[in-house]
């Protein structure tokens, strides 16, 4: 039996910091780390004097403006100079895996008020000059070769629709669901929702995967101040507290595409992940105890996988939650009520810790229209990487 | 004395016929036309991987169209087909008679003991000018001969070579030549005949083939000295169904005449001088050039263009990118790449292609070395529309291999989308090697999968 991280951190979340995503062209990298950064330390009522230690969040400097490449790039535009801080890359998954360094490091006393930022500048290129060029000209000669992101998840909409019967209309469903949900999105990069129709008749990326079930390339930042619990200031904080994070490496970037026993119909990082935030937050049935979840839908097949693989339903059932409207705000358990990855956009480093942002504003009753009325637990679920790394965040109001 | 004992053609998918190269004058005359991931190299290695043995002792390799300066095919072709480091590997070209050229050499090292067994690829790939295409009988295409001291086949009973010093058409320091046609056939192909066929006696001979453009200009000189022609004097009938292919072709012709009844076929292949090789055809063997008939045409000029790469490419920046490539990489782990050897665990029995310290699903540590089949069975598939490539979307096919293990692999040949490309789960697929990426920068080659 595998020995999994089962302690909780007993961590809170003081502040946040949130930039537009989207095609932002009057923004440099530094612009949108001042811009989260600023926003946070106000938000947590402190100033950036008060900072011990810094993550910083960039997936792909290679393929945005080669900014974030270690963690200076977060302490030269704050001047935040003479303390520690470090540049986490985990693929997709980076930001979450950042606030878990995070989180790890204040439990252990290394500092006592921690800034994790999530920042990526992507449309300082075309598309095709960043993650496309990512694929095809930066990666192995040979293994994957012909793919983009799209097709590396696209061979599980394939193999899912096969085997359980999904269709395109489920899988394009999530996308109508979670555009429009971004219309209540101030920050989002699309705010235009969409029919069922659209989506099936946009442009093909990797069939069955149109341009309307992928994310667009984004600009964007987000950043945390963290604090353990037992500092919280309750008469000038906010916080939410973080009830259990899990993070798992359970593939590889080319290992499911070579192992005969791969299913291609589940992502075994999200089970890991899951189980050891589960553990650590006493969660057993997650569909009762939760109230939101904010999925790593980069491309709208892997939310539906997502739905099974984080427990809310038994393999194969997931097109009856997207079918009965489980997911969507006011439903049984509202999954992306930010409008997703799909809306907001995936500036890659940043995604995770948007997302943490995004469950702290509903914990806080703060969302405005697309609040979840009542919440007091929501977990994120950040993916890298082909599904092989998952981190699963959860989220809770009280300690 | 050497004999032929396996041989193998591998002819591009696609054909175009002369109808749709110039519809006013055309005739019913196929060419194979490479696909764009197809060049000498794939096609020599389609052919030698038929008939690939592991005793090979040397490698041949004919062609009048080199994709290397500087560099052997031969040896390079050795390295794919996984044969020993340091064996003999010779490159022959210049004229399209260097197929028969290698053919000779190797019954003449096969007779002196040298060599015992020994790889002949004649492999060719040129396109005439734009413009001009009907006028020139061109096709694409190579033929793989395994030439032994053991008995097989066919027996090489004779082979001599006869030199000519005018050549009417050849290039001069990369400038083409032309002298004067008439003077050239008369004072060169008929001067050289004549000296050829002093040696041969017509009663001993079943099938004389003559592989030059010039062989209607003997028809006299062959009934006066005895020939039958319409017995003995076998026509190319190949060339209207593939095209001329180089260096290739005579190969090809001779593949026809082992198929043919058996009996003694003497082949004259004549290009600024001739070889002559005479063949006793000992057995029937499995027929190849039923895979003549295997093919599927281009609909219209503009596919034609773009299969030899001119004009605009459908995939966005095609021509500008440069896939990361390395040849420290592609030495180092050679076996994997080109020779599909995998690791097999030798508790649970899975097959990785990739090498793990621990098996995925039972944790054993121990693995054996596994060959790879090149079939398998599709297990899930997509289509890239934004892969750059000539012909998008590229589809990407996820297929496990009969006797296990599993890869990842681009479809190929797919330039029309129908019901005889489209792949579904489940479908077979076979594996063929091409080239990766489509920009002609660098030698990339591995695996790709074709529908069965």
């Amino acid at each position: 039996m595998r020995k999994t991280m089962s302690r909780k951190r007993d961590i809170a979340i003081i502040g946040t910091g949130l930039t537009r995503f989207g095609e932002l062209f009057d923004q440099s990298y530094d612009d949108l780390v001042r811009e989260a950064a600023l926003q946070a330390v106000a938000d947590a009522g402190i100033g950036l004097d008060d900072i011990q230690a810094g993550w910083l969040s960039t997936a792909f400097p290679e393929i945005g403006v080669f900014k974030g490449r270690s963690g200076m790039d977060l302490v030269e535009p704050l001047n935040l100079y003479g303390i520690p801080v470090t540049r986490v890359s985990n693929f997709c998954a980076s930001g979450s895996d950042a606030i878990r360094n995070a989180a790890n490091a204040l439990a252990a006393g290394e500092c006592d008020v921690a800034m994790v930022l999530g920042v990526e500048k992507l449309r300082d290129r075309t598309p095709q000059d960043s993650i496309v060029k990512m694929m095809v000209e930066l990666s192995h000669p040979f293994f994957q070769k012909g793919f983009t992101a799209a097709g590396t998840f696209a061979v599980y909409a394939r193999r899912i629709m096969h085997k359980y019967g999904v269709t395109l209309e489920d899988i394009a469903n999530i996308s109508v669901k979670n555009h429009y949900h971004g219309t209540m999105n101030e920050k989002a990069h699309h705010r235009i929702a969409c029919s069922l129709e659209q989506v099936l008749s946009s442009p093909m990326v990797a069939a069955p995967l149109t341009v309307m079930d992928s994310c667009p390339t984004t600009d964007g930042a987000a950043c945390l101040i963290m604090v353990r619990a037992a500092d919280v200031d309750k008469s000038k904080h906010a916080p939410v507290y973080i009830d259990g994070i899990g993070l798992a490496i359970s593939t590889g970037w080319d290992m499911p595409f070579f192992d005969p026993k791969h299913d291609f119909c589940s992502f075994q990082a999200t089970r890991d992940a899951a189980a050891m935030a589960y553990k650590q937050a006493g969660i057993s049935k997650p569909l009762d105890e939760l109230d939101l979840i904010e999925v790593h839908d980069c491309f709208s097949i892997v939310e539906l996988i997502t739905y099974e693989d984080l427990g809310l339903c038994k393999a194969g059932e997931a097109k009856d939650m997207i079918r009965g409207k489980a997911t969507c705000l006011g439903g049984e358990i509202p999954v992306n009520v930010s409008g997703g990855l799909l809306s907001c956009g995936h500036p890659v480093g940043a995604t995770g810790v948007r997302m943490v942002v995004e469950v702290v504003s509903h914990l806080r009753g703060i969302a405005g229209d697309r609040q979840v009325k009542g919440a007091k637990r929501g977990l994120t679920h950040n993916i890298g990487g082909p599904g092989a790394i998952a981190s699963v965040i959860v989220l809770n109001k009280e300690q | 004395m050497s004999f032929i004992i396996k041989y193998h053609v591998a002819l591009p998918h696609f054909r175009i016929s002369d109808k749709i190269l110039h519809p006013r004058t055309g005739r019913e005359v196929q060419h194979a036309v490479c696909y764009t991931d197809e060049d000498i190299i794939t096609l020599a290695y389609q052919a030698a991987e038929q008939v690939v043995a592991p005793n090979i002792d040397a490698v041949l390799f004919a062609t009048a169209t080199p994709v290397f300066k500087g560099r052997y095919h031969a040896s390079y072709l050795a390295d794919l087909l996984g044969l020993p480091d340091g064996i003999t590997a010779l490159d022959l070209g210049t004229t399209n008679r260097a197929g028969t050229d290698a053919l000779l050499l190797a019954d003449a090292l096969i007779a002196s003991g040298r060599h015992q067994h020994i790889l002949v690829v004649a492999s060719d790939v040129r396109f005439p000018s734009i413009g001009k295409e009907t006028a020139t009988p061109f096709g694409h295409g190579a033929v793989a001969m395994l030439v032994s001291k053991d008995e097989g086949i066919a027996q090489i009973t004779g082979a001599a070579s006869f030199s000519e010093g005018l050549a009417e058409e050849f290039t001069y320091k990369e400038a083409p030549v032309e002298y004067d046609a008439r003077f050239a056939r008369v004072a060169g192909f008929m001067n050289n005949m004549t000296k050829v066929l002093a040696g041969l006696a017509p009663e001993t001979i079943h099938r004389l083939i003559l592989n030059s453009a010039y062989a209607k200009l003997l028809s006299t000189t062959l009934k006066k000295a005895g020939y039958n022609l319409e017995k003995q004097v076998a026509p190319d009938n190949l060339v209207a169904q593939c095209g001329y292919l180089g260096a290739a072709h005579c190969l090809l012709r001779l593949v026809y005449a082992i198929e043919s009844p058996p009996g003694v076929s003497v082949l004259v292949d004549y290009n600024n001088g001739s070889n002559v090789i005479s063949i006793n055809v000992l057995k029937q063997a499995f027929p190849v050039l039923d895979m003549l008939n295997n093919h599927r045409p281009l609909t219209c000029y503009q596919d034609y263009l773009a299969l030899r790469k001119q004009g605009k490419f459908d995939g966005k920046a095609y021509q500008s990118i440069e896939m990361f490539s390395s040849e420290m990489m592609q030495e180092r782990e050679k076996n994997q790449f080109l020779q599909l050897k995998s690791f097999a665990c030798k508790n649970c029995g899975t097959v990785y292609y990739l090498k793990s310290a621990r098996c995925n699903h039972c944790k054993g540590t121990e693995f054996e070395a596994k060959q790879m089949a090149k079939t398998g069975t599709v297990y899930t598939l997509t289509s890239e529309h934004f892969f750059p490539a000539s012909f998008p979307p590229t589809n990407m096919i996820v297929l496990d291999l009969d006797g296990g293990g599993r890869l990842t692999l681009q479809q190929t040949d797919d330039l029309y989308q129908d019901e005889q490309t489209e792949i579904s789960i489940g479908d077979r697929v076979k594996l063929v090697l091409r080239k990766m990426m489509e920009n002609d920068r660098k030698p990339n080659y591995f695996w790709k999968c074709v529908k069965l």
